[in-house]
Parts: C-alpha cells; structure tokens; sequence
C-alpha cells in the first residue's frame, strides 16, 4: 500500500494503481473522456489532467501512484486547461447529435459541455438555408441563432423557425449579436420570447441567459429609436 | 592478397570467434603482445603506415557521405579514378566520410610523401585532371587549405593551414575526430587510429565503475533533453530481470539537423562502440539500430559497420573472451518525425503507433515491458571517446552544468553552412558569426532558430547567450538535436513560425487533443494573419492556446511544438502587430500584405513585366513608364522576378 495526498486528503491505495483510483477513494472527483478501466488507458484525451507540486500536469487515468505524492484535482489553471480541451474537442466535432447512437441521452461529452459552460456550435452553422433564403433576415423568430447544434435543423430545412428544442447557448458576445440581428430585420420580440420560453425554461442556464437578452434589447432598441 | 590488420599475424597467435582473445584490440596496434616476433611487428607497422598514408604513397581522398554525394561527389570520384587510370599513377583513391563544412562539398584531399595534404574545395569534375596535374608538379597555390606545411611546395605560403582557419580553429572536435578522415566502410582504419579502445578498456571493468567514469565525465544526453545518461543506465542496470535491450537513435527528424547521420556516415564504427559498451554497462544482450529509412546511406554505413563488428568478433557470442554476448539488428523507421520520442520509437519496433503516456519510463519498462534505454548517436560516440580517452579532457570542456562538446549544425543565412563542433557553452555569436561566417556583406542575423520545430527563436539582442541546456531554456528555445537555423532581415517571424508550425501539424500522430487539433488551430490563425485577416484578440488566442498545448500534451512532440510561435511573439511582438494592426509584413514576405509598384526612376520602358504579367494589371507604352494597377494585380511577384533594372519594388 501506497500514500498519496490528494488535495491535501491522505489515502492509501494498493501498489501499482494509478491517480484516479486514489482520487475516487477520497470522493474527489475528475472528469474523464476516454478512460475506461480495463479496456482503454490511453491518456489521450487530457481530461482527467491533475497537477503535481512542480506545476507539471498529469494524466491521472495514466500516471502511476508513489509513495507521498501530492496532487491537485482542481485549481484555476486546470480548469482553464481542462476547458481549453474541451473547446478543442467541440471545434472539431462533428455534432451530428441526430445520427449517434446515444441520440444526446447518454453523453459524456454534451454534459461536459453543459458543465464547463462550452457550447458547439449554433444550429445556424447546420443550417443549408443562408443569405436571402435565412428564415431570420425574412423576420420570422428564428432560435437558430442561439441555440446549441447538433439536430440537424430538421425544422429550419423544412422552412419552419427554430424553437430552440436543444437549449440556449451561454455566451454573451453570441447573445449580443444575435439580439442585435433580431432588432436589425425586425423580429417580433414577443413571439421570439414565448418562444424562448417553450423550450428553454426547463434548462438551468434559462434565466441567465434571458436576462442577457432583455438587456441587449434594451440596449439595442434604445440605438434605434 | 594484402594482408588485413584485423587477421592473424602469424600461427602462435591463437585467436578465433569460438576462443577470443582478451587483448585482439590492443595487439592489433600494439602488438604482438602473446609472443614476441619482430616480423609480425613490422607487419603491423607496414600495414598501419599503409593504411594511413596509402600503399603507394599517393593518397587521394574523396568524401562519400549523403551531403557531398548530393553535391556530386560520386561524379568526382569517377573522374578521379578514371584520370588516375587514364595517366597511369600509382595511386589509391580512398573513400572518406564528411568533414562536417558542407560550404565546401564536395572536396577531395590529396596527399603524396614529401607533399603537403591539400584540401581541394567545390571541386567539379572536369577540374580533377587539372588539380592532380597541378599537385604532381608541385604546386599547391589552387588549394583551398593545407592540413600541414613542409616548404617544399610552390605555392604553400599563400595557402592557409586548416587549423588556422576560423571554423576550424574554434572547433573541438572531440567526437567528429575521425569525421572526414577515417574511411568510414573499414573498421581497419578505425582500428588503426585508435578505435574500439574504448571498449577493450569498458570490458575490463565492471559495469557499475563505467557509469561511475560516465558520472564523473558529467554526460548528458545529447538528443535534446538533456537527461543525465548514467543515471538511465544506472537505472535500467538496476531493474531486475535479465532481458534488456539498447536502442540507439539515429532517427534524426528535425529539418536543418544532421549532426547524427554525419556521425553515422563518417564514422559508424565510433557510435556502435557507444553501443556495445552501453549494452556491456546495463546488461543487455539484445540492441537494436533505429535509423531513418530517408537516410539510406546512413542505414548502409551502419549495417555494414555491425556486419563487420560481427566478422571479427566485436559483436556475438563472448565478445573479446569476456563472457558477454551481444547482438545488433538495425531497424528502418516508417519515417514518422514523432518515432524520434523515445515511446514512439519503442511503439514502432513493436509494429504499433504513436507514443504513449510516461512514466513509467523505458528504463524500467520499455521495449516489449523490459527495461530498456534509449540513446542518441552523438551521445553513443561520446560514450565510446571517453573510454577511450579518458573522463577527465571531456569533463574539463563545457559549463558547470554541461560537460563536454556538442556538434551542432548550422544552417540559413550564413555563409559557411555545416556542422561544427563546439565546447558546451560556446555563445552563439561565437558559432554563427566566427565559425560559420555570419549572414554575409549588407545583411544582418534578425534571429536565430535553435533546435528544429520544437525549438525556439532567440533574437539578435540574445546572441551573447551560451549554448546551454537551462540557458537556452530560459531564452525560449531548446537545445534540441542542435540544429541551428540562422534567419535575417529578409525572413518574415510569422512566416517562419508559420513553417515550423506547419512541419509540426503535419507530423503529430493525432492521438491526443491538444496537440491534435490545438496545433491545427495555431497553424489556422497564424496562416490567417499572414493573409491579413488577423484581428489583434488572435495574439492573445496563439499564447493562451500554445499554453495550454505545451502544458496539456501528451508526449514531447507536443510539449514543445508551440515554442517557435510561443518565442517568436514573445521577441517579435511588434511584427505580429504590424500583421494584425496595419496589414504590413515589415519583411515583405507575407504575399497577401505586399504590394507591388513601378519605381518611374528606374523603369526603362522595356515592357518585359508587361510580358509576364498572367492578370493584365501593367499598363504602358513601349519606352514609357510602366505602372501597375493594384485591383487587378494578383500579387504572383513575377514582374518583380523578370524585371532587369530591378524597377518593380515591394511596398
């Protein structure tokens, strides 16, 4: 049996383990992508980085325990690590939430998304209709623009406005320039809040977000008037 | 049929494979050292005098390595023998490996009793006819150096010597001694200048008093990171089990290094001697070569040199009649940049791919799960020199931190491109602007890039910085395998950050993320702003993104793939600004921020960009000036490349 600090917590777990295990025995916990014990230990998707006290960052799915090792599970500089990662992987993904297996239900990476506060891309993005042909610059209350990608935009290609059925995307600067085109080609600000609401008042993030809305329309409005 | 150094000398000597004799290395030189007969001493004398001055007492000497054949070195040789045949002179053309100043290539030294040795450099050959004439006369003066004066020849005091010549003269060429010299396809020749000594005195002691010797010599390993190398022996000698294994790395990637395939073209039988020794030390049987199958020569030069090591007992069963067996496979890579880190390269004679997360290290579970240690050829040849020399000239070059010499091989904007070895802790100045002679009249070092892609670049105000490990560390760079690429005032920094970053997009095996798609996304931005479509948050995304990259990845080629975009913004800020702010490429390189125009004073009217222009945007009569129209021009530079009074100017 080994001792490691985990966030200042002792533990002992047995010889020729690895962090993780002796992370999970304290209750702390570290998220993790591609680690899946017994089958793949890899350490290929950075996730599960903790921090050794010389500032080197660790694969924790990975890394072996020794005796008196001291690692962090979370700071300011791993969150931001993490993030990054995270950012990175959504970048490049291809979000065709519509045609995988776990249908969004099952997904490690979605909730990751929802947890670290990182969205994909806009539905906007999957959308074939553009220019002339965009549902919003012909003034129909659109969500397109706000919400998170990944269906497909079954109703969009069908000529139908967004409802925003996946949930809102979180940032702000997103949030600002989508009120400010909806104010631009003249969209009916009630109909576009009903329609925030049907779908979007189940998720945490709702509120957050709609006050971010009110306020660039206000601010926006003011700019026209 | 002459007869060999390397065989019997008469019946009394007992020597054969199944029964070595303990002192084969040292009675071929010294000996015989098991019965005293004067014949079979002048024997070895006569041979070891043949061997170095030729049997003829005309020597000519034509270098064959992957550089100067690339300089056309083979067409040289073949000139040479055909002249030699032709006039009907006694003499041997030899074969040699590459003096490392590759400005000169392809060379050719002759050497004649009486005569002095004379270098010949940039020769062509339809000048050899001309330069054997010379040289049998006499004469001397269209020599390019002199390896010795004797005062008998015409022309001799306008010749320089060889040691007095800047480059040659601040170099310590410890481990480069026999590079240009020896004929690297006979381990006779090495022999007779010494070699193998090393591992006749390595196997006379016990392992733990070599790692002791390579402790006080103060090596550390010279790929790149610096890791002291008996401290990996002594680990991997200390894991328990008796199957292990040394590699050796010769799968050298970084584009403008080529310290190692010199090495191992020039002088192959010093780096296996490195590697016998070091299988001696931990207790190996087993050894593999990993050379680069895009270096064929190298690859030859060293099976032939294990093929021969084999033939005369240095490699197989009780080796030198010390009990110990040691075999060597040498291993060509798929040619992958990233099966230079060490896991990769394991991964890759296993028949697998990409690196894999460390520790545990190689040392203790390496190839196949067994302890395993992996050295670079630079660091295996400095094994074998300093057995054989001696800890004590190495430990007393160098810095307090790094003993020794380094090769490094400077390349770009210099006027004597090569590699050159230097003690640890030679400036950068000295190496660049003494050694290689600087970037030429009128134009001046903006910056210099050490250590390959996953290097960094340090300014010209950092120049006075000794070559060192930490130091360069802290300057941005790394030392690397020791590539050093000089760049001037001609090179835009985005751009060549944009290069090294490309290398590194292209060459990441893609098993973890950051490196994966954080490169992709440094090489995007950058190539954005070098199109002048960068905003200014873009510097920030590159330095919070390399960041993260060099912190996040997975193995080495990740950890340091960032530095030369991370350096580069750190000293050329004001460039990157220029880019984003203004749209300009102060260097006038970046295509999509040039313009070009007709400078009416120096246009004469001919109409040749006219001509060449493939868009139609130069307008004008014939005799008048000429004047380019910006909304049509697609900026392809061709009327920059033809004009013939230089009119057409970038702005």
């Amino acid at each position: 049996m080994v001792k490691v600090i985990v966030n200042g917590k002792e533990v002992e777990v047995s010889e020729g383990s690895v962090v993780l295990d002796a992370i999970k025995k304290t209750g702390y916990s570290v998220p993790t992508l591609c680690f899946f014990k017994g089958v793949y230990n890899e350490a290929a998707c950075r996730m599960c980085l903790v921090e050794l006290p010389n500032g080197k960052l660790v694969p924790s799915c990975a890394y072996p325990v020794s005796d008196g090792l001291k690692i962090t599970t979370d700071s300011e500089r791993l969150r931001k690590t993490r993030r990054m990662v995270l950012e990175l992987i959504l970048a490049v993904h291809k979000m065709k939430c519509y045609q995988c297996a776990r249908k969004g239900g099952f997904c490690l990476l979605l909730d990751f998304a929802k947890e670290f506060g990182v969205e994909g891309i806009p539905v906007c993005a999957e959308c074939p209709l553009h220019g002339e042909d965009c549902l919003l610059v012909k003034g129909e209350p659109c969500l397109g623009f706000l919400t998170v990608a990944g269906c497909g935009s079954p109703c969009t290609r069908e000529g139908t406005p967004c409802f925003g059925c996946r949930g809102p995307v979180t940032r702000e600067d997103v949030i600002e320039s989508a009120v400010k085109r909806f104010i631009e080609h003249g969209v009916d600000l009630r109909d576009l809040h009903s329609r925030m609401k049907l779908f979007w008042s189940s998720f945490p993030q709702f509120k957050h977000v709609f006050d971010l809305v009110l306020k660039y329309e206000k601010k926006y409005m003011g700019e026209k008037k | 049929m002459t007869w060999n150094l390397m065989d019997k000398c008469c019946d009394k000597c007992w020597h054969t494979l199944e029964y070595p004799c303990r002192n084969y290395i040292r009675c071929r030189i010294e000996g015989p050292l098991c019965h005293d007969d004067p014949d079979c001493r002048r024997k070895r004398e006569y041979r070891i005098r043949e061997i170095l001055y030729g049997k003829t007492g005309f020597k000519i000497k034509v270098p064959m390595a992957s550089c100067t054949i690339a300089a056309g070195a083979q067409e040289v040789y073949k000139a040479v023998l055909d002249e030699v045949k032709s006039r009907g002179i006694n003499a041997d053309v030899t074969i040699s490996g590459c003096m490392g100043m590759c400005y000169m290539d392809p060379w050719i030294e002759l050497s004649k009793t009486g005569m002095p040795s004379a270098i010949y450099a940039n020769v062509k050959p339809g000048q050899v006819s001309k330069i054997i004439s010379e040289y049998l006369g006499g004469d001397v003066s269209s020599a390019y150096a002199l390896r010795n004066h004797t005062g008998k020849a015409k022309g001799e005091d306008k010749v320089p010597l060889l040691e007095e010549l800047p480059q040659w003269k601040n170099q310590v060429r410890w481990v480069s001694r026999n590079c240009g010299i020896v004929n690297p396809e006979s381990i006779e020749e090495y022999i007779a200048l010494g070699g193998y000594r090393g591992l006749d005195k390595a196997l006379k002691m016990k392992p733990e008093e070599i790692i002791e010797i390579i402790k006080k010599a103060g090596l550390r390993g010279r790929g790149g990171a610096g890791f002291p190398t008996w401290l990996k022996w002594k680990i991997a000698r200390e894991q328990p089990g008796d199957v292990k294994y040394v590699i050796m790395n010769a799968d050298e990637g970084d584009p403008g290094a080529f310290m190692n395939r010199l090495l191992a073209e020039s002088d192959p039988h010093r780096v296996l001697e490195g590697l016998i020794i070091a299988a001696y030390t931990i207790g190996a049987s087993k050894g593999f070569i990993f050379v680069r199958a895009e270096k064929p020569l190298m690859a030859e030069r060293l099976s032939k040199a294990v093929e021969q090591a084999r033939k005369y007992g240095l490699l197989g069963k009780n080796i030198l009649g010390r009990g110990f067996d040691f075999d060597v496979e040498v291993i060509l890579s798929a040619g992958a940049f990233v099966c230079g880190e060490e896991t990769a390269l394991i991964a890759a004679i296993e028949g697998r791919t990409r690196p894999r997360q460390r520790p545990p290290y190689p040392a203790t579970k390496g190839l196949w799960g067994k302890p395993t240690i992996i050295n670079n050829v630079e660091t295996l040849a400095h094994v074998a020199t300093i057995m054989a020399e001696g800890w004590e000239k190495f430990a007393s070059m160098g810095t307090e931190k790094t003993k020794g010499t380094k090769m490094f091989c400077v390349t770009g904007a210099v006027q004597r491109t090569g590699a050159y070895e230097v003690p640890v802790g030679t400036t950068i100045k000295k190496l660049v602007e003494e050694i290689a002679g600087g970037p030429g009249e009128g134009r001046r070092i903006k910056a210099v890039q050490i250590g390959g892609p996953s290097g960094g670049c340090v300014p010209a105000s950092l120049l006075t910085t000794p070559i060192d490990y930490e130091t360069l560390q802290k300057a941005g760079a790394i030392m690397g395998s020791g590539g050093i690429v000089v760049i001037d005032d001609k090179s835009c920094m985005v751009d060549v950050a944009k290069f090294f970053t490309s290398f590194t997009v292209a060459e990441s095996c893609g098993k973890c993320f950051p490196c994966r798609i954080g490169m992709k996304i440094l090489y995007d931005t950058l190539t954005r702003i070098t199109e002048g479509k960068g905003r200014e948050e873009d510097l920030e995304i590159l330095r919070e993104l390399g960041e993260i990259v060099r912190s996040a990845s997975l193995c080495a080629l990740g950890g340091t793939a960032p530095n030369p975009v991370l350096s580069t913004l750190r000293y050329f800020e004001d460039e990157y600004l220029a880019h984003v702010r203004d749209k300009k490429c102060p260097a006038k390189v970046c295509r999509n921020l040039v313009e070009y125009w007709i400078n009416p004073e120096k246009c004469i009217g001919c109409g040749t960009c006219k001509q060449n222009c493939p868009s139609n945007a130069i307008s004008g009569e014939p005799g008048k000036k000429h004047v380019i129209d910006v909304s049509k021009c697609i900026r392809c530079g061709q009327c920059f490349i033809v004009c013939p009074v230089g009119a057409v100017e970038k702005r």
